[in-house]
C-alpha cells in the first residue's frame, strides 16, 4: 500500500493526557511504595500507552516490552558492569589520595575509554532493544548485531570529533547515527541510513561565531564608553546574552537541523522518512518542558511554606532538628516535593513522543506480504546499561 | 463464529478471520477450509484496540487476534482477563498491593537501618584499617606530620587515653573547625579547630569524643548505613571522596552522640584533666553559628556535632569540686600542637574537595 499522501500522515498520536493521567499517577504511587522497584514496570506501563496511541498508516503500534525483562537488565548491568567500573574510580582515587598520582593518571585514561566504550554500547542496546520490542501488524524489528563494534567506533569517532576545538562534531554525529542505524532492521528489512555532515556545518560554526562576536561587541561597547560603569554593565550584559540566550538557541537550532538531516536520510526498503520540526518547534517543546516545570514546583512549593508555618518551622533555632521536633511535617513536607516534581518526568516524556510522532513522516510502499517477520534474537533483558548510565531517551 | 482480525506472526498480512470457543483453545477459521487451534492456556492479553480486545499467543512472535467488543459471555470467560499494572500487582489489586508494598518498603528501611548496629562490631579491626588507609593515604600531603607536632599530639592522646596506641590521630591543614572520627582507629582534627580551641583541655574533650566514636564502632555504622540507604534509593555512589566526605560530616544517632560523650567525660575524669573548658568551649562554638547563621556552617563541627544546651551542661556537671585537675599537657607541647601546620615546611595547604 501507499502511504504519506497530502491528506493523511503516515504516523499520528492520538493520546490524550487525561488518559495518559491516571496511568502516570498509579505508577508514581506504587513506585513510591516500593522504593522505587517498581520504576522498571512503570516505564512499560507508559511506553505501551504511547506506543498504542501511535497509528502507522492503518495500524497502531504495540509496545511489546516487560517491566521484567528492564528489571533484569538492570541487575545485570549493575553486576557486570557497574560494579567493576565503581571499582576502578575508588581504586583511582584512592591512589590519587596515596600520592600515586602517575599510576593513577593511566589507570584514569583506561577509565575514560571503558566509560566512552559502554556509552556507546549502551546506547546502541536501547535502539536494539527499543525497536525489537516494537511490533507494527505482528512484525517487529530488531539487529543482528550485539553492539560491540558499535562501541569501539563510538570511541574514536568521539574522540576524533572533539579533535581542533570539536569542529568534527558533526561528523562524529552523523557518522555514529548512520553506523547504528545501518544495523538496525524491522521484518526482514535493513534500515538505510545516509546522512550528509557538510550541510550541518553552517549552523555549526555559528556556535563558535557567537562567543567570539559577544566578546568583540563586548570590548568595543566597554572602549567607546570609555570604562565608565553603564558601558561596563551593557558588556557585562552582552556575554550573559550570548552565553544564557544565543549560544543555546543556535545550538537548538544546528540540533534541529541535525535531526531533519539523519531522519530525513533514513529509509527502510522502499520507505523514506522525514523530519519536519523546525528549531521554532523545537523550542516551543523546550519551553513547554520548563513550564511544566515551574508549574509542579509552585504546586509543591504551595503546600511546603503552608506546612512549614503551620509547624512553626520559621523560629527553628540553630542545633535544633526540625525532624525529631515534627516527624510528620518533614514527611509531609518531602512528600508534597516529590509528588509533583515525580509527575512532571511522565508529561515530559509524553510531550516528547507527541512532539516526536507528530513531525515524523513516511513516505513510499509497503507490500504487507513481503512484510515477514524478523529473524533477529530478542534479548531476555532490557535496556538496562542504557538505564544504569541514566542516559536519557529520544 | 465471530468475525476478527489476525496476523499471524510471520508476514505482515492482516486476515479477516471467524473465532470459535471450544473445549481445548480458540478456534481460527481463516479461510478456504484452513483453521488454526490457539489453546486457551497460550493466550495472553495484550491490549484494547479501535473496539477490540488484543491477545497474543506465547511462543509465537507477533501472533495476534483482535477479537471485537463487546465479547460474548463464552469468550469472555475463557479469554485471560485484561492486565493493568502487572502480574503481582494484579493479582491482588491495586490498593491491597501499595498496602502490601508499603510494609515491605518499610520493613526494608528498618532492617537497613538497624542491621549496621549489629554489623559493625563484627567487621574485623583490619578491614576497618585497610578502608580507612584506602580513603585517607595521606590526604594529598595535607598532613601535619611535622615530628614535634606530632609528638605533642601523642602525648596528649596518651594522656587521656591508656590505649592510644591503637588509634592514629592526625592534624590535617584544612582550615575547617572540625574533627572526625574515620574507619581504622584514624581521627582527624582540621587547623581551624586547633586555632578556635583556647587550651589542650578543650582539645582532649573534642578528642575523648572522638575516641568514643571509634570504640563504640559508630564509624563503621555510619558508613554501612549509608552504603545501605543510597544503594536503596538507587544511586551507586563509589567515589572515595564522597565517602570521606560524609565520614566527616556524618551525624550519629543521639545515642551514639551520647555515648561518646560519656566515653570522653570517662576518660577525662581518669587522666584528671579538666571537663570545665570542654563546656566553654562547646559555648563559643555555639555562639559563633547563632551569629552566622546555618549556612556558614556546613561541614563543620556544628554541623556534623550538633550542640545542645544538653551537652555542655553533661560536661559541666561532670567537674568534681575540689579535684586537683592538671592541664592535658604542657604549653610547650600545647604551642606544638597548635603550630604543627605552620612548622610543617613540606605540608600542603587546600580544601578538602
Amino acid at each position: 500500500m501507499g502511504i504519506g499522501n497530502e491528506d493523511q500522515t503516515a504516523f499520528e498520536f492520538r493520546g490524550d493526557w487525561k488518559e495518559f493521567f491516571p496511568i502516570a499517577a498509579s505508577n508514581l504511587l506504587l513506585t513510591l511504595v516500593t522504593l522505587g522497584v517498581y520504576r522498571f514496570w512503570a516505564t512499560t506501563r507508559e511506553r505501551r500507552y504511547f506506543w498504542s496511541q501511535t497509528r502507522f498508516i492503518d495500524d497502531t503500534l504495540e509496545w511489546t516490552g516487560t517491566g521484567k525483562e528492564l528489571f533484569l537488565g538492570f541487575l545485570m548491568a549493575i553486576v557486570a558492569l557497574i560494579v567493576p567500573v565503581i571499582g576502578l574510580q575508588f581504586l583511582i582515587q584512592a591512589l590519587i589520595l596515596q600520592g600515586q598520582a602517575a599510576l593513577a593518571g593511566v589507570l584514569g585514561v583506561g577509565f575514560y575509554f571503558v566509560i566512552l566504550f559502554l556509552i556507546g554500547f549502551a546506547t546502541f542496546r536501547a535502539l536494539r532493544y527499543r525497536l525489537s520490542r516494537t511490533h507494527w501488524h505482528g512484525i517487529r524489528g530488531g539487529s543482528e548485531d550485539p553492539g560491540f563494534r558499535y562501541g569501539l567506533s563510538y570511541i574514536w569517532k568521539t574522540l576524533v570529533g572533539g579533535l581542533a576545538l570539536g569542529l568534527l562534531i558533526p561528523w562524529s554525529m552523523t557518522q555514529l547515527w548512520a553506523d547504528r542505524w545501518n544495523q538496525m532492521s524491522f521484518g526482514p528489512h535493513r534500515f538505510e541510513s545516509t546522512p550528509e555532515w557538510g550541510g550541518l556545518m553552517k549552523r555549526f560554526l555559528l556556535l563558535y561565531l557567537v562567543p567570539v562576536a559577544a566578546v568583540i561587541l563586548g570590548v568595543v561597547a566597554a572602549v567607546s564608553g570609555g570604562g565608565d560603569p553603564g558601558s561596563l554593565g551593557a558588556m557585562v550584559g552582552l556575554l550573559v546574552l550570548a552565553f544564557y540566550v544565543v549560544l543555546p538557541l543556535i545550538a537548538l537550532g544546528y540540533y534541529a537541523a541535525f535531526f531533519r538531516e539523519v531522519v530525513g536520510t533514513l529509509s527502510l526498503t522502499t520507505i523514506n522518512f522525514q523530519f519536519t520540526a523546525h528549531t521554532k518547534q523545537w523550542f516551543l517543546l523546550f519551553l513547554g518542558n520548563a513550564g511544566l516545570f515551574l508549574l509542579a514546583l509552585v504546586a509543591a512549593l504551595i503546600p511546603i511554606s503552608a506546612l512549614g508555618l503551620f509547624a512553626g518551622l520559621q523560629d527553628l533555632q540553630p542545633g535544633q532538628d526540625p525532624f525529631a521536633q515534627n516527624p510528620g511535617v518533614v514527611i509531609g513536607m518531602v512528600l508534597a516535593l516529590i509528588i509533583p516534581m515525580s509527575l512532571v518526568g511522565p508529561f515530559i516524556r509524553y510531550r516528547n513522543w507527541r512532539f516526536f510522532i507528530r513531525n515524523l513522516e513516511a513516505t513510499g510502499v509497503i507490500d504487507l506480504d513481503l512484510l515477514t517477520q524478523s529473524q533477529t534474537k530478542v534479548g531476555s533483558h532490557g535496556e538496562g546499561l542504557f538505564d544504569a548510565l541514566d542516559m536519557g531517551a529520544m | 463464529m465471530i468475525p476478527a482480525w489476525h496476523y499471524d506472526g510471520r508476514t505482515a498480512t492482516r486476515h479477516e478471520v471467524f473465532v470459535t470457543a471450544q473445549d481445548d483453545g480458540l478456534r481460527l477459521d481463516l479461510g478456504e477450509g484452513r483453521s488454526d487451534l490457539a489453546p486457551w492456556a497460550d493466550l495472553f492479553w495484550i491490549d484494547k484496540r479501535d473496539g477490540a480486545s488484543v491477545f497474543g499467543r506465547k511462543g509465537v512472535d507477533g501472533w495476534r487476534i483482535g477479537i471485537p467488543l463487546p465479547m460474548t459471555d463464552l469468550l469472555a470467560r475463557r479469554l485471560p482477563p485484561q492486565s493493568r499494572y502487572g502480574g503481582l500487582v494484579d493479582k491482588f489489586g491495586i490498593w491491597p498491593a501499595v498496602a502490601g508494598f508499603t510494609a515491605l518498603s518499610a520493613a526494608v528501611v528498618l532492617v537497613l537501618w538497624k542491621v549496621p548496629d549489629v554489623v559493625a562490631p563484627l567487621v574485623p579491626m583490619s578491614w576497618e584499617q585497610k578502608m580507612g588507609d584506602a580513603m585517607i593515604g595521606d590526604l594529598g600531603g595535607r598532613i601535619c606530620d611535622g615530628a614535634e607536632g606530632q609528638r605533642a599530639l601523642d602525648a596528649l592522646v596518651q594522656r587521656i587515653d591508656p590505649e592510644a596506641d591503637k588509634l592514629r590521630v592526625r592534624i590535617v591543614n584544612v582550615d575547617m573547625v572540625n574533627a572526625a572520627a574515620l574507619p581504622g582507629g584514624q581521627i582527624v582534627i582540621f587547623r581551624g579547630l586547633l586555632q578556635e580551641a583556647k587550651n589542650p583541655d578543650e582539645l582532649a574533650g573534642v578528642l575523648g569524643h572522638e575516641i568514643g566514636h571509634v570504640r563504640n564502632r559508630d564509624v563503621m555504622q555510619a558508613l554501612l548505613r549509608q552504603m545501605g540507604l543510597s544503594l536503596l534509593l538507587g544511586g551507586v555512589g563509589g567515589d572515595v571522596g564522597g565517602a570521606l566526605n560524609s565520614a566527616i560530616s556524618a551525624s550519629y544517632s543521639r545515642a551514639a552522640e551520647s555515648r561518646a560523650d560519656g566515653y570522653a567525660i570517662n576518660l577525662m575524669r581518669t587522666a584528671n584533666v579538666s571537663p570545665i573548658p570542654t563546656a566553654g568551649f562547646f559555648d563559643r562554638l555555639a555562639a559563633d553559628e547563632r551569629k552566622l547563621g546555618k549556612g556558614a556552617v556546613a561541614m563543620s563541627y556544628m554541623s556534623s556535632h550538633p550542640l545542645s544546651d544538653e551537652r555542655r551542661k553533661i560536661f559541666l556537671a561532670s567537674a568534681r569540686k575540689g579535684a586537683n585537675y592538671s592541664p592535658a599537657v604542657t604549653p610547650q607541647q600545647w604551642r606544638a600542637i597548635v603550630d604543627a601546620c605552620a612548622n610543617d615546611p613540606d605540608v600542603k595547604e587546600g580544601d578538602l574537595f
